[in-house]
């Protein structure tokens, strides 16, 4: 199986040729480099095929394998744009905090509206600010040429869900996206796991900031701990297994990596005293050592002594990140992602030995997989169906559109049934499309098909120019569009619909809108 | 499923005729597969409503032991005061804030059960949902839902799209497998989108005929759902609907979702197995008493309920709204006076056919030696032994071991939920 692929390989990037000689999926350089633009990037652009075609399908995975080396000012210059970013969370915190006084405020004064949306400056500038950073995740997506670092941005945005919209996640979301999240993308998973264990959203979100050792008492005044959110009026009394069971069961060993409800103790002893600062002194991350629970601890039978305080976390995230179940847990994750919802041992098998290998580089893992014979198996091709970030991201993408800062995309991907940063529970949205696979949201992605391609979203304006050209021909319309944008897998059936649809309609321009909306929202477009 | 797809298809062309469209539309339509609507429904199906609190609800402060000090002992800060409580029997009471339901209590239509929950011991909420929704505690590969495996089994009623409808934006675990089912997260703006009639009916058929040809997998029968869905909710014009009897459902998914089921059911369109969930019961902090964050959860499932019960009247003969939730929680309260992951939990059964004004189920009790690991309330009912009952004595299943493989309902242990 392995000599097939390297053998393909080479023909792909017309390297030196390898032993093996069985014929292998996909044929050519451009089947090829479509299969890599839908899975390690957001689809491809208008050439784009083309264009990696041409300069090897595995020179290109190998160049956003280094994602820092690739020039990016362009979407940089777009996310400037976003004002939310020139915000930092203690400024962002102060914002939260005046809205939230505003409506106490006027529930105080009986306001009997107060459950309506407060319609303030301040709080539309609150809504607009989490408007935005939804929206810039899919400019990001839909413009960066660091596309795999985009991918693996949303991947462990779910892995390490965080809820946008639960008290103070509000105002520290953000942050953990651009200084959590982003910097450990395609990094160690050990640091990335060490940064989300410290950051406040996930402090916040799995309630562990609050998690004391029982009979703890602060040397600061009781007030110190009072949250402006109001979320909690008194003082924490005990320990909370919450960020613990799910650091196990989600984060790392998953749940059948063998640990037991006294582990989730433990664990949770260990965490006692991570906490965040009040939230007018900027809400960083802060150990609370009077919080700690000192006392021996043991997880998965190692003995954690007496006496420690933060760094007996540090060194339990260690063991959990190179620990067997959790190489296990990811890779199986990844392989998920990259290569089929029901993830072949051979893929994991490979990702688990590149993790070792590298002690958890998050790269040689990912080359690992794009390497291995079970992301280019027939079988795995266009056998996923796309999420409904990825088809929004790939509709942009494949008419060429350039979203601005309004919020309509991201407005899009939430109706399709996965809005941004808002999966409220700790596993993420799945990696499975029976997940998002729904006969409404079938339907709704092919609205947003013929809205898009009608120019009918505005904020993302179609160039359908570059897709295909203005023609009376509608054979020539159509192998334009399949060439554009199905990379030459549309079906008979769907050139014979479009034909027929097309067929009447005097107006060329709105001719060939109708066929790029229906192409887009046709069946082969939902599948990479 | 086909053989009936296709006689329709050839008794929707007689229809269309009738109506006097234009050829050029009959070309296209006979061009597709082109459903007409389904025969109009026999009145008085039973349905069943399945309403998942997902995050796991403190029973204990939904159905409230008033009568045990221990609840008291082990809640100084989160146990509704006895005072507040609307008792039931002299020893369970509602939660204050779902009084509105006293008097489906007192006319017999509505029953709570305690002490139910899984025979499995996890406390994920992941994993717990999960058996709950695909009906198999402890076994993870089962593909589909066991609300699903009774759509599979039981065959009567395939001719309509809206047999089984889950009211949110994805299709829910417990739906999930081979038998038809929609999901809607907004009747009014469910189908395709176009400024004129005509314009709107062409996009249908046109993307009915794409996904008909070319579509795979979940996605060929998810497209084919919707097509036919489509097709009958154009005959039920939910942008006209009132509620009935002043019914008046709360603002938010949960009022809004039970308010279409509701008009589905009336609308007689083949409604049997309907499912919505409301999220935020994973009360680990500050859960409040009789105020606070799970009371403003109770009130407005209460509301809901009560405003349900209103709009459908008589027709709430034919319903049963089944409420479910992975696990319950602690019997103590934690630190942060909130309550962590417990075991056994309570469920509510509203409509006609329920064996009213009791709280079923054999209760365990509070004292730390009757509870699970010590801390929580000891399942006395495999929530499967529930879930069969209603399957059977409500919608008429027969064969209950295939929709809860590995499982063997026995009549005798059911709760009595449904009256016989």
């Amino acid at each position: 199986m392995k000599t097939r692929v390297v053998r393909f390989l080479t023909i792909v990037v017309a390297w030196p040729p390898a032993v093996g000689a069985q014929h292998a999926a996909p044929s050519t350089p451009r089947d090829s480099a479509l299969h890599a633009l839908n899975r390690l990037a957001y689809g491809p652009r208008p050439g784009e095929i083309e264009r990696v075609a041409a300069g090897g399908v595995l020179r290109w995975i190998d160049a956003q394998l280094a994602p820092d080396k690739i020039d990016d000012e362009t979407v940089a210059k777009r996310a400037r744009e976003f004002d939310v970013l020139k915000y930092d969370r203690g400024d962002l915190a102060r914002l939260y905090a005046e809205v939230q006084r505003a409506r106490q405020q006027r529930k105080r004064m009986g306001d009997t509206a107060a459950d309506k949306p407060d319609d303030s400056p301040i709080a539309m500038r609150g809504r607009r600010f989490a408007a935005q950073v939804q929206q810039l995740a899919v400019v990001r997506a839909a413009l960066s040429e660091r596309q795999l670092y985009e991918v693996m941005v949303d991947f462990w945005t779910n892995h390490f869900n965080v809820y946008f919209a639960k008290g103070a996640d509000r105002f520290l979301t953000p942050d953990y996206i651009e200084h959590t999240i982003r910097p450990h993308a395609m990094g160690r998973f050990e640091d990335l796991l060490i940064a989300t264990a410290k950051s406040p959203a996930m402090l916040f979100y799995l309630d562990n900031w609050q998690s004391i050792a029982p009979g703890a008492f602060p040397r600061s005044p009781l007030s110190a701990l009072r949250r402006e959110d109001q979320e909690v009026r008194r003082a924490p009394k005990g320990i909370n297994e919450n960020y613990a069971r799910e650091l196990l069961e989600l984060h790392t060993l998953g749940v059948d990596g063998g640990y037991s409800q006294h582990d989730v103790i433990d664990v949770a002893r260990i965490f006692t005293g991570w906490s965040i600062r009040r939230p007018q002194q900027g809400a960083d991350f802060e150990f609370h050592d009077w919080a700690h629970d000192t006392g021996d601890k043991q997880v998965l039978g190692i003995e954690f002594e007496r006496g420690h305080g933060m760094d007996e976390a540090i060194r339990l995230l260690k063991l959990l990140a190179d620990h067997p179940a959790t190489m296990h847990h990811v890779s199986r994750k990844l392989c998920q992602r990259f290569v089929n919802d029901d993830p072949p041992d051979g893929c994991v098998d490979d990702a688990v030995a590149a993790w070792q290998r590298s002690h958890g580089d998050i790269r040689d893992v990912l080359r690992a997989i794009f390497h291995g014979p079970d992301f280019w198996a027939a079988a795995n091709i266009r056998a996923k169906v796309k999420t409904p970030l990825e088809f929004v991201v790939s509709a942009a993408r494949a008419v060429d559109a350039e979203p601005d800062t309004t919020p309509r995309l991201a407005q899009v991907v939430a109706r399709l049934g996965e809005p941004l940063y808002l999966h409220v529970a700790p596993d993420g949205y799945p990696e499975r499309e029976d997940a998002w696979v729904n006969s409404g949201a079938v339907l709704d992605r092919m609205n947003a098909a013929v809205a898009l391609a009608a120019g009918r979203l505005p904020g993302a304006v179609a160039t359908l120019d570059s897709v295909a050209p203005v023609t009376a021909n509608p054979v020539q319309l159509i192998a334009g569009i399949d060439g554009g944008i199905l990379g030459g897998t549309m079906s008979e059936n769907t050139k014979r619909v479009i034909a027929e649809q097309v067929s009447d309609i005097t107006d060329p321009v709105q001719a060939r809108a109708l066929a790029v909306g229906l192409a887009i929202g046709g069946p082969e477009f939902q599948r990479q | 499923m086909s053989i009936s797809r296709r006689v329709f298809v050839k008794s929707g062309g007689v229809a269309l005729f009738s109506l006097g469209m234009d050829p050029l539309f009959l070309a296209r339509a006979a061009l597709g597969s082109y459903k007409p609507l389904p025969p109009v429904a026999a009145c008085c199906r039973p349905v069943l409503v399945c309403l998942f609190q997902r995050g796991a609800v403190d029973g204990l402060n939904m159905i409230v032991p008033h009568g045990d000090p221990l609840y008291y002992r082990e809640r100084p800060r989160i146990a509704v005061p006895q005072s507040d409580v609307v008792d039931l029997d002299g020893y369970f009471g509602l939660h204050p804030r779902l009084a509105a339901l006293k008097p489906l209590w007192d006319s017999k239509r509505l029953a709570a059960i305690h002490a139910i929950g899984s025979p499995d011991a996890t406390r994920s909420h992941f994993d717990a949902q999960d058996y709950m929704e695909s009906g198999t505690p402890g076994v993870k590969a089962t593909p589909d839902g066991w609300l699903n495996r009774y759509c599979q089994h039981d065959r009567e009623h395939q001719d309509t799209p809206f047999r089984a409808v889950a009211f949110g934006p994805e299709l829910p675990r417990i739906l999930a497998g081979t038998a038809p089912s929609l999901a809607i997260a907004d009747l009014q703006a469910f189908g395709l989108r176009a400024p004129q009639a005509a314009a709107r009916d062409r996009l249908t058929r046109a993307f009915e005929e794409l996904y008909a040809g070319s579509a795979t997998g979940l996605l060929s029968a998810s497209s084919q759902e919707a097509f036919e869905a489509v097709q009958t909710l154009k005959r039920v014009d939910p942008t006209q609907y009132q509620p009935a009897n002043g019914a008046d459902y709360p603002r938010g998914k949960l009022g809004k979702a039970m308010l279409e089921i509701a008009q589905l059911i009336k609308a007689d369109v083949g409604l049997q197995v309907a499912f919505a969930d409301v999220t935020g019961w994973d009360t680990h902090v500050n859960q409040g008493a009789t105020e606070g964050q799970l009371a403003a959860r109770l009130a407005e499932l209460g509301q809901t309920l009560t405003a349900f019960a209103q709009d459908l009247g008589e027709k709430l003969d034919d319903v049963v709204v089944l409420t479910m939730s992975e696990f319950g929680r602690t019997v103590r309260e934690n630190g942060n006076s909130g309550t962590d992951h417990g075991h056994a939990t309570a469920m509510l059964l509203l409509g006609g056919p329920v064996n009213g004004g009791r709280v079923l189920g054999a209760w365990p009790g509070l004292d730390p030696a009757s509870r699970f690991e010590g801390r929580d309330v000891a399942v006395t009912t495999d929530f499967r032994d529930l879930f069969a009952e209603v399957l059977a004595r409500h919608l008429g299943a027969r064969d209950l071991s295939a929709i809860f493989p590995g499982f063997t309902p026995d009549p005798a242990r059911f709760p009595g939920a449904i009256r016989g």
